[in-house]
C-alpha cells in the first residue's frame, strides 16, 4: 500500500505538486497517467524518498518515507525512465552489487540472483557488460534490479518505452506475476493500451494533482468517453479547455 | 659548504675547523681531503680550488680541515702579517720572541701530530676510507698518513710532490733547473728569444746587487722608492718565488732585460706580484714543522753541494737557517717508508723551482701503484691546468686504471711578455 | 538518521565505485600518460640543456687573423672552435654556419702595440639559438686573454697587479646542493599536484555529472544508503586514480633521476626511499580532498560538458597559486602554512625531493587538516544530494 497524503511541491517558488493525494493499493497495478509537465516524475520521486514533499507525506506501507527513508527504500524497487545501468559491470556483477546494496548476502544472495536469472530470461547476458544491449535487454536488466530484493513496493517510470515486442511482453508478464504475489505496483506511461490492458486502476494527473482516478471502465464511464485514451485526454487537458474549478468538480473524491 | 668544530683533547688548542663541501650527489664515494702545502697554510685557503674540482665534488665530499696552528684552528703566526721583516735579524728576532712565548706549543706541532688529528676529523665526520689530495708540503704529510694510517687510505693524489726521504728546503738546485728550464723554453720563442742572454744579465745583477741599487729598487704597490731596501737574498727569492708561476715567469726574460737599460720597474712589478702573500703562512707553525723535520736532518755538505753554481745560492735555506736557530725544537725524525700499494697520482711541473719531477720519480720506489703527470713548462701546483682537474677525476673514480694523459701536452706555457704592451699578439711581427 | 554510521552495504558500494573507476579505459590512459608525460619531459629538458651547455662548441671565424696569431691561438679552447678566414663578409659567413665572427683591423697589431685600444668587431646573429652562449664562450677566453695582458702591461711598470683589486672579496657559498638543487626542483611538487588533479579529472566528472546525466545517479540514491556514504565511496574511487597518477609520476621521476645530469646542474639527488614513501603518503589526503572538491563541483554544474569545463580551470588555478607563491617568494616557513593544503603538500614535497627532512608532527596536523575539510566537503555533498537542482530533468 502507498499512501500520498496532501502532499505540496514547488520548485523556485513554482509550484508542482498541489495538495497531492492518493493511495495505491495492494496487489493491484495502478497506472499513473499525465501530460508531461504534470508533475508525474516529481510524484514518483517524492514516493521513493528522492525528493523530499514541502508538506504532506508518503507511507510505504506503514512507513513513513520522509522519517525512515532506508526502511522504505529496502521495501521499494525502482524502475526510472532511463534504465540507470553501467557499462562498465556485467550483468552479474551490476545485479550482485545493488542486491548487497540493499543487504543481502550468503546463500540469499545466490538465490535472489538465480531466481532473478531464470524469471528474467538473463542467461545469455548474465556475463556480458551492458554496453550495447538492446533497449530491451537495458529493461530486462533494470527491471532485475529493481527486484532482486523482493521489494513489496514497485515503481516503474516509463517502462515499456521503447521495448520491442518481445521485451514489452516479458514486463507484462512479470508485472502481472508480481500482481498475483501481492506486490504494489505503480507505473507512468504514455501507452494507452498497454495501461488499459494491464492496470486495475488508473490516476490521471494534471496540473500537480490528480483529476481522475478508478479503473478504465470507470474513467470511461465518469467521462463518457468510449475509451481510455479520450477518457484521459478529457481528465487531463479538459475536453472543453475549461478553468480549474471544472476540473476540480469533475475530479472524483 | 658546511663548517664544523672537531673537539681535540687539550694542548692548549680546543677544536679545528673543518670545511666540507658536501658531494652535490651523495652517492657514498669516499670524500677528498685536501691538505695545505707550507708547513704553515691552512686547508680552507685551499677554497679557490673547488671550482676547477667541481668535478669531483659532484660525487664526493671535499673536506679541508685546518691543521693545528693553521688557519682557523688557532693560526699560529708570530705576529707576522702581510709585511716580512727585511732583513734577517729583525725577522729572527721576531721569531725568538715568539718561541720563547710559546715553547710549549711550537714543540707539539709535527706531522705526527697532523696525521692523528686527520683521524681525529675522519672519524668524527663518519667517514670510512678517505682519498687525500696533497699540494706542495701537503704531499709529505699525506704521504705519512699512508705510511700511518694506511687502513684509512683509498687514493693518493699528490701535486708537487715532497717525498718522505727528500730534503726539500734544499731548494737551489732546483731553483736553477727550473729557470734553464725557462731559458730555453724562450730560446724556443720568437718572441722571447729576442731578449738575448738575459740569463747572463740577471747573475751579474745579483752579483752586482748594492745598497744603492736597493735603496732605489721601486716599491710595487707605492711606485714610490722602497722604504726597506731589497736585500740581495730577497731578490733572489723573488726571482725563485715568480718561477712558481708560469705567468709570472713568462715575465722573468722581459724584467731581466729591463734591468740592463736601468729600467726596475717591471722587476719590481714581479716581486710585487707575490707581495702580501705571506700572512696565508703561520710562520710559528712552518717553523714548528720545517725546524724539526727537515733542517736538522741536513747537512752543511748537503747545503753547499746544493747551492753551488746557482742563482739562488743559500738566500733561500738562510732565512729557514737563522730561523731555526732560535727555534729549538725537538728533532722529529720519520721512519724509512715502508712498501705501500694504495694507488697514487703524481703531478710534478717540469720547471717547478722546489718540488721537481725527479723527486716524485726517484724517492717514491716503495709505492707499488703510482702514475705521475708532468705538466711541460709547469710550476708548482698544476692541479687545476687544463684537462688536470678532469684527469683527477677519472682517477679517484678509478684509481687502478692507467689514466690517457694525452691531453697534458696540450697545457702550454703562457705567452712570453714581449714588451711593455704585453705578449706579442703578433708574434713579433713583420714590421720589427 | 544514521548518517555517520558505516553499514555493511558500503563495500558493494565501493566495489561498484572501484570497478567502474578502473575499466574506464580512457580515463585510466590519460591519468597514467599525463603521470608519466611530465617526469619524461623534465628529463627530456635537463638532459637536452646539459647537453647544448657543456657539448656545444662555438664556431668562431677570425676575419684577419694573420693580424695577431697568437689571439687566434689564446683564444682556442674546449668550447670554442677557432678558424682564421682569409676573406668573406661576416653575414655570409654567420649564414655558413659560424656562430660568431670576429674580425681584426689591418691596423690591430700596431695599434696593440702603441697602447692605442684598436676595435675588435664582433659580428653575430643574436635571433639564432645559442648566440648568448656562443658569446659567453668567446668573452670568457677574452677575458683571460685580457687579463694576462693587463697583468703584464702593469707589472711591466711595476705595479703590483693587486692595486686592480682593491679589495678581495671572499664568497662562501653555504647552501648545501640539495638546496641549491632546491630552486631548480621547485616546480616539481606544483607539477606533482597539477598531475593529482589531471588524473582524477577525467573520473570525477563521469562518477558525478555523468552518471546523473546518464541517470543512474538517481537509481544509486534509491538504494538504502545514506548519501554520505555515496560521496565518500565516489571520492575514494577518484582519489585512488588521483593517487596512482602522483605516485607512477613520482616513481618515474625518482626512476629518471639517474639519467638526469642533476649533479651538472649542481643539484642533488637526496630522495631516499623513505622519501618516495613519505611523498605518496603525504599526497594521499591531498588526493582525497582534490577528488571530493571535483566531485562536488561537477555536480553541481549543469551538465557534463559544463563540468569539464569548470574542472579544468579548477585544476589550473591552485598550480598557479603555488607558482605565484614560489614566484613572489612568499615566505612560506612560517608554520601554519602547513595547515593550508595545497601550500603544505607543496612544502613538503619541496623538502623530501631535496632530501631535507619534514616534520612529522606538522605533516600529521597538516594531513588531519586536510582529511577534516575532505569530511565537511563529503557532508556537504551528502545534503547537496537531497537538492532538485542536483538530480536535474526536472
Amino acid at each position: 500500500m502507498i499512501e500520498v497524503e496532501s502532499v505540496h511541491k514547488q520548485f523556485a517558488g513554482r509550484p508542482v505538486l498541489h495538495n497531492l493525494g492518493f493511495s495505491v493499493p495492494d496487489g493491484q497495478i495502478t497506472a499513473l497517467l499525465g501530460a508531461n509537465g504534470a508533475g508525474k516524475t516529481t510524484c514518483l520521486r517524492i514516493i521513493t524518498g528522492l525528493l523530499g514533499a514541502d508538506s504532506g507525506r508518503v507511507l510505504l506501507g506503514d512507513i513513513d518515507v520522509a522519517r525512515d527513508p532506508m526502511a522504505a527504500r529496502r521495501q521499494l524497487g525502482v524502475v526510472g525512465d532511463r534504465e540507470g545501468l553501467y557499462e562498465r559491470l556485467t550483468v552479474a556483477e551490476y545485479l550482485s552489487l545493488f542486491a548487497r546494496m540493499q543487504g543481502l548476502s550468503g546463500g540469499a544472495l545466490r538465490e535472489a540472483l538465480d531466481s532473478i536469472r531464470s524469471e528474467l530470461e538473463l542467461g545469455d547476458l548474465w556475463h556480458r557488460r551492458t554496453r550495447g544491449f538492446s533497449q530491451g535487454e537495458r529493461m530486462k536488466v533494470s527491471l532485475a534490479r529493481a527486484l532482486v530484493h523482493r521489494p513489496r513496493h514497485l515503481i516503474l517510470d516509463e517502462p515499456t518505452r521503447g521495448l520491442d515486442v518481445l521485451a514489452a511482453r516479458l514486463l507484462r508478464r512479470t508485472l502481472l506475476r508480481l500482481r498475483t504475489a501481492g506486490t504494489t505496483i505503480l507505473f507512468s506511461s504514455h501507452v494507452m493500451p498497454e495501461v488499459a490492458e494491464l492496470s486495475d486502476r488508473v490516476l490521471v494527473m494534471a496540473g500537480g494533482r490528480i483529476v481522475g482516478s478508478g479503473s478504465p471502465r470507470e474513467l470511461a464511464q465518469h467521462t463518457g468517453c468510449d475509451n481510455l485514451e479520450d477518457s484521459f485526454v478529457a481528465l487531463a487537458y479538459g475536453d472543453t479547455g475549461g478553468e480549474e474549478e471544472q476540473r476540480q468538480e469533475r475530479a472524483p473524491a | 659548504m658546511r663548517c664544523y668544530r672537531v673537539p681535540l683533547d687539550g694542548d692548549g688548542l680546543e677544536n679545528l675547523a673543518v670545511m666540507v663541501a658536501p658531494a652535490v650527489n651523495g652517492s657514498g664515494r669516499e670524500p677528498l681531503y685536501l691538505l695545505a702545502g707550507g708547513p704553515g697554510q691552512a686547508a680552507s685557503d685551499l677554497a679557490p680550488l673547488l671550482n676547477a674540482f667541481r668535478r669531483i665534488n659532484r660525487e664526493r665530499a671535499i673536506v679541508m680541515a685546518d691543521r693545528r696552528g693553521a688557519g682557523r684552528s688557532g693560526a699560529f703566526r708570530c705576529g707576522f702579517g702581510s709585511d716580512m721583516p727585511a732583513d734577517l735579524e729583525t725577522f729572527s728576532r721576531q721569531l725568538a720572541q715568539c718561541y720563547l712565548q710559546k715553547a710549549d706549543f711550537a714543540e707539539t706541532l709535527s706531522s705526527r701530530q697532523t696525521v692523528a688529528d686527520l683521524e681525529r676529523v675522519r672519524r668524527f665526520l663518519g667517514h670510512g676510507r678517505i682519498a687525500l689530495w696533497g699540494g706542495s708540503w701537503g704531499t709529505r704529510t699525506a704521504l705519512l698518513y699512508q705510511q700511518w694510517q694506511p687502513e684509512s687510505l683509498s687514493a693518493l693524489v699528490l701535486d708537487a710532490v715532497a717525498p718522505i726521504d727528500t730534503k726539500v728546503f734544499l731548494t737551489a738546485g732546483a731553483a736553477e733547473n727550473a729557470l734553464q728550464q725557462l731559458e730555453r723554453d724562450c730560446v724556443e720563442d720568437v718572441v722571447c728569444a729576442r731578449f738575448g742572454d738575459w740569463r747572463r744579465q740577471l747573475d751579474r745583477l745579483l752579483s752586482q746587487w748594492d745598497d744603492g741599487r736597493a735603496a732605489n729598487f721601486p716599491d710595487p704597490l707605492t711606485g714610490a722608492p722602497s722604504e726597506q731596501p731589497l736585500a740581495r737574498w730577497a731578490l733572489a727569492n723573488a726571482i725563485r718565488t715568480a718561477l712558481y708561476d708560469p705567468k709570472a715567469a713568462a715575465q722573468l726574460p722581459y724584467a731581466i732585460d729591463q734591468t740592463r737599460l736601468g729600467n726596475y720597474r717591471p722587476l719590481s712589478g714581479i716581486a710585487g706580484l707575490f707581495a702580501n702573500r705571506t700572512d696565508s703562512m703561520a710562520m710559528g707553525l712552518t717553523f714548528s714543522v720545517a725546524c724539526a723535520e727537515e733542517l736538522n736532518r741536513i747537512s752543511g755538505e748537503e747545503v753547499a753541494a746544493d747551492s753551488a753554481n746557482t742563482f739562488l745560492g743559500t738566500a733561500f735555506f738562510d732565512l729557514f737557517k737563522s730561523g731555526c736557530e732560535v727555534w729549538p725544537v725537538q728533532p722529529k725524525p720519520y721512519g724509512a717508508p715502508e712498501p705501500r700499494d694504495q694507488p697514487v697520482l703524481l703531478i710534478s711541473g717540469d720547471a717547478d723551482p722546489i718540488t721537481p719531477p725527479v723527486y716524485a720519480e726517484r724517492q717514491l720506489d716503495y709505492l707499488s701503484r703510482k702514475q705521475h703527470l708532468v705538466v711541460a713548462g709547469g710550476g708548482h701546483i698544476n692541479s687545476p691546468r687544463g684537462c688536470i682537474p678532469e684527469l683527477i677525476a677519472r682517477f679517484l673514480d678509478s684509481p687502478g686504471k692507467p689514466l690517457d694523459d694525452s691531453c697534458v701536452a696540450e697545457i702550454r706555457r703562457p705567452p712570453f711578455m714581449a714588451d711593455a704592451f704585453g705578449p706579442a699578439l703578433d708574434m713579433g711581427g713583420a714590421e720589427q | 538518521m544514521e548518517k555517520r554510521r558505516f553499514s555493511p552495504q558500503m563495500a558493494p558500494l565501493l566495489l561498484k565505485e572501484f570497478l567502474e573507476t578502473w575499466r574506464d579505459r580512457r580515463a585510466l590512459w590519460m591519468a597514467i600518460c599525463f603521470s608519466l608525460m611530465f617526469p619524461v619531459l623534465l628529463a627530456g629538458v635537463t638532459i637536452f640543456v646539459v647537453k647544448k651547455n657543456t657539448e656545444e662548441t662555438t664556431r668562431l671565424a677570425l676575419l684577419g687573423a694573420e693580424n695577431a696569431p697568437l689571439l687566434e691561438r689564446q683564444l682556442r679552447g674546449p668550447n670554442l672552435e677557432v678558424e682564421a678566414v682569409a676573406e668573406g663578409s661576416p653575414r655570409q659567413l654567420l649564414n655558413d654556419g659560424y656562430d660568431l665572427v670576429l674580425q681584426l683591423p689591418d691596423n690591430f697589431a700596431r695599434d696593440y702595440r702603441d697602447f692605442r685600444a684598436p676595435p675588435l668587431y664582433l659580428y653575430m646573429d643574436s635571433s639564432a639559438t645559442g648566440a648568448g652562449r656562443a658569446e659567453h664562450h668567446l668573452q670568457e677566453r677574452l677575458n683571460s686573454l685580457q687579463q694576462l695582458v693587463v697583468s703584464q702591461r702593469l707589472t711591466a711598470r711595476g705595479v703590483a697587479p693587486q692595486l686592480l683589486a682593491p679589495w678581495q672579496l671572499q664568497v662562501r657559498d653555504v647552501s648545501t646542493p640539495s638546496s641549491r638543487g632546491a630552486l631548480i626542483l621547485a616546480m616539481v611538487p606544483g607539477l606533482l599536484i597539477l598531475t593529482l588533479f589531471v588524473a582524477s579529472l577525467a573520473t570525477s566528472v563521469d562518477t558525478s555529472a555523468g552518471e546523473r546525466e546518464r541517470l543512474s545517479l538517481e537509481t544509486l540514491l534509491l538504494q538504502p544508503l545514506p548519501a554520505w556514504q555515496v560521496i565518500a565511496a565516489k571520492t575514494l574511487a577518484v582519489a585512488s586514480l588521483g593517487w596512482l597518477g602522483s605516485l607512477l609520476a613520482i616513481a618515474a621521476l625518482v626512476a629518471l633521476m639517474p639519467v638526469m645530469p642533476l649533479a651538472e646542474l649542481g643539484i642533488q639527488q637526496a630522495t631516499t626511499t623513505g622519501g618516495v614513501l613519505a611523498m605518496g603518503l603525504l599526497l594521499l589526503p591531498l588526493a582525497l580532498l582534490v577528488a571530493v572538491v571535483q566531485i562536488l563541483l561537477a555536480l553541481r554544474s549543469s551538465s557534463f560538458k559544463d563540468a569539464q569545463t569548470q574542472l579544468s580551470i579548477l585544476q589550473i588555478a591552485p598550480v598557479t597559486l603555488l607558482m605565484v607563491l614560489d614566484a613572489a617568494r612568499i615566505d612560506l616557513t612560517d608554520n601554519y602554512w602547513q595547515l593550508v593544503p595545497l601550500v603544505a603538500q607543496q612544502q613538503w614535497l619541496k623538502a623530501l625531493l631535496v632530501g631535507e627532512s619534514v616534520s612529522v608532527g606538522w605533516v600529521l596536523a597538516g594531513s588531519l587538516t586536510c582529511l577534516l575539510l575532505v569530511a565537511a566537503a563529503i557532508a556537504f555533498g551528502a545534503r547537496a544530494l537531497r537538492r532538485e537542482s542536483l538530480l536535474g530533468a526536472v
